[in-house]
């Protein structure tokens, strides 16, 4: 290479690429990202499929049966001739178990992703992180294998202890604090300066006996509970939080470290404490990332299809009452999944349709939701980084 | 507020915040612990005679000497059971109408108990069912019937404000003072002579075929089902996903285009699973008609796109945590852009990609709902490699449902439904184990 480089200016001709061969490698190049773009572009290719097939085999039965009978009405029986294609039951059994979830999974999602971003020393959140992923990946049909063979059975023998107790382990420490609290506010607020001491003990006490009585009466009603059948709102409520708890945590965690170091500290310098400063700097300047972490909670709870399947009970009706958790339910999922297998699957009739119709409905929910989510998040962003 | 109160409220919430990461580590115990604790009892059991009969005859494995030895001890023992059984039914034969009637009524559940522990009574015709040929197999099934011939299960109405309990009679008392009254006690002390139980460890649970739908045998069909679907949606999404990928981190322009491109991708990733179920049927087998019906490999296309979402999300990442440096080193140097990502940025985020790839491997394997319209079948033998193109295939997720909720005798074959779930959760949480310990690696490396 040494002797083609002769003078300076004179460019070596191994360096020279011909403009054929510069041309080539123009087309090449272009071709080429063509094709990155080309598949890149396969996803979206792929939602557009996924609407418009699901959409297709969905509008027939809306042509034949209009939109009042699948919204309006609880008569499920898709067998019968003519059948009956009524999903407000459905619709109302998939929003139940969804927000029973939620119930349950939100506040300890929060709760657990302050403490991993804000509270655990690093040696211990490596540890926690591991747990929380475990539980994400368990298969949703082993937490429904969980649900119909061992917490059913469990709840439907001993339903009323186990709420008693669950009730009691939970409400106990909480309203231990509600008192102390209560008392010292009262006491602060009523007593005088000597006094206040000797007020917030009575009233502690006074407060505490109240405290007693509540949990011992709110026990003995739980305890006194049968559970008729153990496949219900209640079991698939509990076993879809703690499926819904991973994505909560892990998204809620990067909402709270995405808040900067500076209002933190800010916060403490004026005296806050820990509790004080997550709770009235930190979740507020997060609220939005935290939000978009709920709807994907939730979302994640509404389209789970083998828990719900399994452990249900699948009986299409409105409880009685309506806010009955104790009672068999059937979601839009499971619905799906089970009637499948009975509607004609090659030529299509009502019945199949009827399947894709619920499909429909779930897809538009989950895509708007994920709309939502984010642009929230971005906005999040942005409002953070001070654009 | 004071000083007080406002410390007790701060570690309180501290506790709330660590209570909640408790109760999920619990949570994640008290599903596994009864999973593995049965599902190893699919392996490691008391087994009977009729276990050991029923692999040498079905399987043809097993010592031939030891088995014979043992079942003529064995029979030696229920020669004498059967003998009182025939020779009740020749007392009865004696009996005056009414009697003898009644006791036949009561006599039936006894005789089919018996033959559902010991296996067909002599003079019985071999049933066809597998199921009907063999005893139990299983000491503590064995023990389970054994109750069922000592106690006739009824029912107490009395109360009918509160639900009916059941209650046990004891067959002695109402047999008593025939022939049969003794059956009952001689059935209690001679039981493990008639079963001859003996610690068994049987490997042929992952590699056996299963007989009779999975009352007896092995999930060698599941497993390798699981495999082949999730194998194969890896082949199709991996690819895909990492060349998205690279797209997204090195050739997209940030605009509109991209944007919608993104949103595509999470949109995506939160379709319900059993949307994508949906469209696999209408899409993949309705519309392309990859296959007349169900197949192997309508199942896997369906779980790669179900998949690609992920494994987009986590090479982007992995390529966007390559230092810069050596994007620039090497551009530096001369090589084109295509020449830099191959053989300098793909290198290096080698093990992220694999980090996803692993993740997404085990979510393929743990899904259920897509392919319960386009791959899986209930019942079936493992299927050859070239069948993949036609043919369906049982799948673990798949058959754990079907076994535990739709199988007729689901509540005898908890054991198989439990080694099933073990086997599942272990292939997909080795995967992320492993998914997990690669990606520590990766961040002590970086750190340097």
């Amino acid at each position: 290479m040494t002797e083609e480089v002769k003078t300076d200016g004179q460019r070596s001709s191994a360096f020279v690429v011909s403009p054929q061969k510069r041309k080539m490698q123009k087309l090449a190049k272009n071709a080429g990202e063509t094709l990155l773009l080309g598949i890149a572009s396969f996803v979206a290719i792929i939602v557009l499929f996924i609407f418009f097939f699901v959409a297709v085999d969905a509008i027939p039965y809306f042509q034949l049966r209009g939109f009042t009978e699948f919204f309006t009405s609880t008569g499920w029986y898709p067998a019968d001739e003519p059948g009956e294609f009524g999903a407000l039951a459905i619709i109302y059994g998939s929003a139940m178990v969804t927000f029973g979830s939620a119930l349950l999974a939100v506040p300890m999602g929060i709760a657990a992703a302050v403490c991993l971003s804000d509270i655990l020393p690093f040696s211990v959140r490596q540890y926690a992180k591991p747990v929380i992923e475990m539980l994400a990946a368990i298969p949703s049909v082993a937490f429904g294998f969980f649900a119909l063979v061992i917490l059913a059975p469990l709840l439907q023998s001993n339903g009323g202890p186990l709420l008693m107790w669950t009730w009691w382990i939970l409400a106990a420490p909480f309203l231990l604090l509600a008192v102390i609290v209560a008392a010292d506010l009262l006491s602060a607020r009523f007593a005088q300066e000597e006094n206040r001491k000797k007020m917030a003990l009575l009233l502690q006490s006074l407060f505490g006996l109240l405290a007693v009585l509540v949990l011992y009466v709110v026990g003995t009603k739980l305890n006194a509970i049968e559970i008729i059948t153990g496949t219900n709102a209640l079991n698939v409520s509990i076993i879809l939080s703690f499926m819904a708890l991973p994505t909560i945590v892990s998204v809620a965690e990067d909402a709270l470290q995405s808040v900067g170091r500076e209002l933190r500290e800010g916060s403490y310098a004026l005296g806050a404490t820990r509790a004080e400063t997550l709770l009235k700097t930190v979740l507020p300047a997060a609220s939005s990332g935290i939000l978009a972490a709920v709807i994907l909670g939730i979302m994640r709870a509404l389209g789970e299809t083998m828990v719900v399947w399994m452990a249900s009970g699948n009986s299409s009706h409105i409880p009685d009452p309506w806010y009955n958790y104790l009672d068999a339910v059937r979601t839009l999922t499971a619905t799906i999944a089970g009637d499948m297998g009975e509607a004609d699957q090659v030529t299509g009739s009502e019945r199949y349709h009827v399947l894709f119709a619920m499909g429909l409905l779930l897809l538009v929910i989950s895509f708007f939701s994920n709309l939502v989510s984010e642009r929230i998040v971005v906005r999040q962003r942005k409002i953070l980084s001070g654009q | 507020m004071n000083l007080g109160t406002r410390k007790i409220l701060d570690n309180s919430f501290t506790a709330v915040g660590m209570g909640s990461i408790v109760v999920m580590a619990l949570a994640l115990l008290v599903v596994l612990t009864p999973i593995v604790y049965n599902g190893v009892g699919s392996v490691f059991f008391t087994g009977t005679i009729e276990h050991r009969t029923m692999l040498y005859k079905e399987f043809g494995r097993g010592d031939a000497k030891a088995i014979e030895t043992q079942t003529a001890t064995a029979d030696r023992y229920r020669a004498e059971a059967y003998r009182m059984l025939s020779d009740f039914e020749q007392e009865m034969e004696g009996m005056s109408l009414e009697a003898s009637r009644q006791y036949r009524s009561k006599y039936a559940p006894v005789r089919a108990a018996m033959s559902s522990l010991l296996g067909p009574l002599p003079g019985d015709p071999v049933p066809m069912l597998t199921r009907f040929q063999y005893g139990q197999t299983r000491w503590e099934k064995a023990e389970e019937k054994l109750h069922n011939i000592l106690y006739e299960k009824k029912w107490d109405y009395s109360d009918p404000t509160v639900m009916a309990k059941a209650f046990d009679v004891p067959r002695a008392e109402e047999f008593a003072g025939t022939k049969l009254a003794p059956l009952f006690s001689y059935a209690e002390r001679h039981l493990a002579d008639m079963m001859q139980p003996q610690f068994t460890v049987y490997w042929g649970f992952f590699t056996d075929r299963s007989l009779d739908a999975h009352i007896f045998g092995g999930i060698w069909p599941e497993i390798q089902g699981t495999f082949f679907l999730a194998i194969g949606a890896m082949l199709f999404a991996f690819p895909l996903g990492v060349i998205a990928a690279v797209y997204f981190t090195e050739y997209a322009k940030e605009g509109f285009f991209t944007s919608i491109l993104r949103s595509a991708n999470s949109t995506l990733a939160g379709v319900p699973s059993i949307v994508f179920g949906l469209f696999g049927l209408a899409f993949f087998i309705n519309t392309m008609k990859v296959s007349e019906s169900k197949s192997v490999l309508a199942g896997a296309l369906t779980l790669a796109i179900m998949i690609l979402p992920t494994i987009i999300r986590a090479a982007e990442e992995a390529i966007l945590s390559v230092p810069k440096t050596y994007k620039e080193a090497s551009l530096g140097l001369g090589s084109t852009k295509w020449n830099t990502i191959v053989t300098v940025i793909l290198p290096a985020a080698l093990p992220g990609i694999i980090t996803g790839g692993i993740i997404s491997l085990g979510r393929a394997a743990g899904e259920t709902a897509p392919i319960i319209f386009t791959a899986a079948v209930s019942v079936g033998s493992a299927i050859g490699i070239a069948d993949v193109f036609s043919s369906p295939t049982p799948a673990l997720s798949w058959n754990i449902y079907n076994l535990a909720s739709e199988h007729e005798m689901a509540s005898e074959i908890r054991h198989v439904q439990y080694g099933m779930v073990l086997s599942l959760v272990s292939i997909v949480l080795l995967l992320n184990l492993s998914a997990i310990l690669l990606r520590a690696k990766i961040s002590q490396k970086l750190k340097g």
